[in-house]
């Protein structure tokens, strides 16, 4: 047999499946003009750029969190790792974007046109962003250390990239955008091993001074929680209207504070009371001019006579 | 007769106390269904409030078994407690009571002393563990960056020869050999050590106590710590108590890199 006449006489047998095919979905329907060997290609290579991506940041991201772990603190490293997934994030979708043979510059330039428009409705948070980093590189805080932002101070719950997450003393969660707190003066509480306790006393003017710092200082010594090293410090801060300023400083170890101040108070006036040594309060003497009869400054004899002897 | 030892339970002699030096280790027990209950209490010689005479014979009011003032601790079916000696929690900041400058390039040998607590276990689980006169603290370092330590006051005492005395047995003290090196180029005021007894056994026969020797170099970097192995002991000497680290850990020199204020160079 002529083998050119057998392929010949075979290509309508090995056709006639195609032909089925197309006779249920002919070539110039819907489904026809999408589902070609192209976009079957096409749809291949985005899966593909879509699994190899998210394997590939996946990978990137699982050892970023380790090295994070180790070298750096858990709010640097968190900051990190949420940038570096955004970048891979944005890495998959320009690869399968490239992969389905997206006109990726048509694209950009339309992103550059949205993104403008995006970035002024979006300034607080891209500023929030930035801030961020800059929070992080100052290093002023961490996580876990108690913080005083304007009149609200915590325990610092979480640091985002948005904002800073406050646990106030009386279990409240307060979010600070990072813009605010780039803004504002950032007390940190915590940050150093001793922290001294500032006590203001105000005195009557007839105490004897030398011997209330005595007392003061005694009081100090007897309080277990008081550091001997640095010493307390007491400083007169001049004659109020009331009485004599006195500055009387104690340090403790930071995490027992709150427990000395309470004790440094209840001693002090326990003590001072003890001892007989007055708190001033605000007040005024009023020294009555002895009136003599006939200088004038008293009530006229006419008023005299009227009033009761 | 050393306190160091396993003790029966106070059952029928009411409250037991343990004298130390001037302070007191009360101890008593409690029943609690088919256990006890030990509660331990120390009194300190400045704690005079509770304290009331009765003609010449001193007596002692303790406040009832119940009260927050006692550490209470179940410990079953045990018959017993032990007494044992030990660093306190904290590192131990000796302030010397007369300081002195080290000149530049010496090393001189000599010994501090530092105050031991007297730690209670039942069934070798620790009950209490309670410093024998009233804790205070102190900053060894700066305030930015120095170690909060329990304070304590001490003789420096400048020899080689080992400390057998007994002037120097107070059960309530512990020895430690020491070895002061300045390898700076000017002279060192030295007036605080501190102590990390958590790297430190106790050796000692009846009330003398001591333990390794400490090395301290201070360099124009700072102050560093560190073992300076076994200094002699006194004869017959075992160990009381070994370091609560690890031994790995235990021989890691301890590096503050902090000026003390009054060590400056």
């Amino acid at each position: 047999m002529d083998p050119i006449a057998t392929v010949v006489e075979s290509a309508p047998q090995v056709a006639e499946p195609s032909s089925r095919f197309w006779e249920i979905f002919p070539s110039n329907s819907l489904f026809g003009q999408l589902f070609t060997i192209d976009t079957a290609i096409k749809i291949a290579r985005v899966a593909l750029a879509l699994v190899l991506g998210l394997l590939f940041v996946g990978l990137v991201i699982t050892v970023l969190k380790k090295m994070t772990s180790r070298r750096m603190d858990a709010r640097t490293g968190g900051l990190v790792v949420k940038v570096a997934q955004y970048l891979g994030f944005a890495f998959i979708l320009i690869n399968t974007l490239d992969a389905a043979k997206v006109n990726l510059s048509a694209l950009l330039g339309a992103a550059g046109i949205a993104g403008i428009a995006i970035g002024f409705a979006a300034q607080t948070s891209v500023s929030n962003f930035i801030s961020g980093f800059f929070i992080v590189s100052e290093k002023t805080f961490a996580q876990g250390d108690v913080i005083k932002v304007g009149d609200t101070s915590g325990l610092v719950f979480s640091i985002d990239a948005m904002s800073v997450k406050l646990r106030t003393f009386d279990n409240q969660l307060i979010r600070i955008p990072n813009e605010t707190l780039i803004k504002s003066n950032v007390s940190n509480i915590t940050r150093f091993p001793v922290r001294r306790l500032n006590i203001d006393i105000l005195f009557t003017y007839d105490t004897d001074i030398e011997r209330a710092v005595d007392v003061l200082m005694d009081v100090a010594a007897n309080c277990q929680n008081a550091l001997k090293n640095p010493p307390p410090v007491f400083m007169v801060k001049g004659f109020s209207e009331s009485g004599i300023g006195l500055f009387f400083g104690v340090w403790f170890a930071t995490n027992e504070w709150f427990d000395g101040n309470n004790d440094m108070y209840v001693a002090i006036k326990k003590r001072l009371d003890a001892e007989g040594i007055e708190f001033a309060y605000p007040t005024m003497t009023i020294y009555p001019n002895a009136v003599k009869p006939g200088t004038g400054s008293g009530p006229s004899p006419r008023l005299r006579k009227k009033l009761p002897s | 007769m050393t306190i160091w030892k396993h003790w029966t339970l106070p059952k029928n002699e009411g409250t037991r106390l343990h004298e130390l030096g001037t302070s007191k280790i009360c101890v008593a027990v409690d029943t609690a269904g088919e256990g006890d209950i030990l509660a331990a209490m120390p009194i300190y010689p400045s704690t005079a409030a509770g304290t009331r005479t009765t003609g010449k014979k001193p007596g002692i009011s303790l406040p009832p078994l119940t009260d927050s003032a006692w550490t209470r601790f179940y410990i079953g079916t045990d018959d017993g407690y032990k007494l044992s000696p030990a660093y306190p929690p904290l590192p131990v900041c000796v302030h010397l009571r007369e300081s002195f400058f080290l000149p530049p390039g010496t090393t001189l040998e000599g010994w501090i002393f530092s105050r031991i607590q007297v730690r209670i276990t039942a069934n070798e689980a620790e009950v209490a563990s309670f410093p024998l006169q009233r804790p205070f603290k102190t900053l060894y370092g700066t305030p930015d960056a120095g170690v909060v330590c329990r304070y304590d006051e001490a003789e420096f005492l400048a020899s080689r020869e080992p400390i057998v005395s007994s002037f120097n047995a107070h059960p309530g003290y512990v020895a430690h050999p020491v070895r002061l090196r300045n390898t700076s180029s000017d002279p060192v005021l030295v007036s605080d050590l501190c102590i990390y007894g958590e790297q430190l056994s106790i050796f000692g026969v009846e009330s003398i106590m001591q333990s390794e020797r400490l090395l301290f170099i201070f360099s124009s970097s700072g102050v560093r710590m560190s073992l300076d192995g076994q200094a002699p002991l006194p004869p017959g000497a075992t160990t009381i108590a070994r370091p609560l680290v690890s031994g790995e850990e235990r021989f890691i020199v301890r590096s503050f890199e902090l000026f003390k204020t009054m060590t400056r160079i």
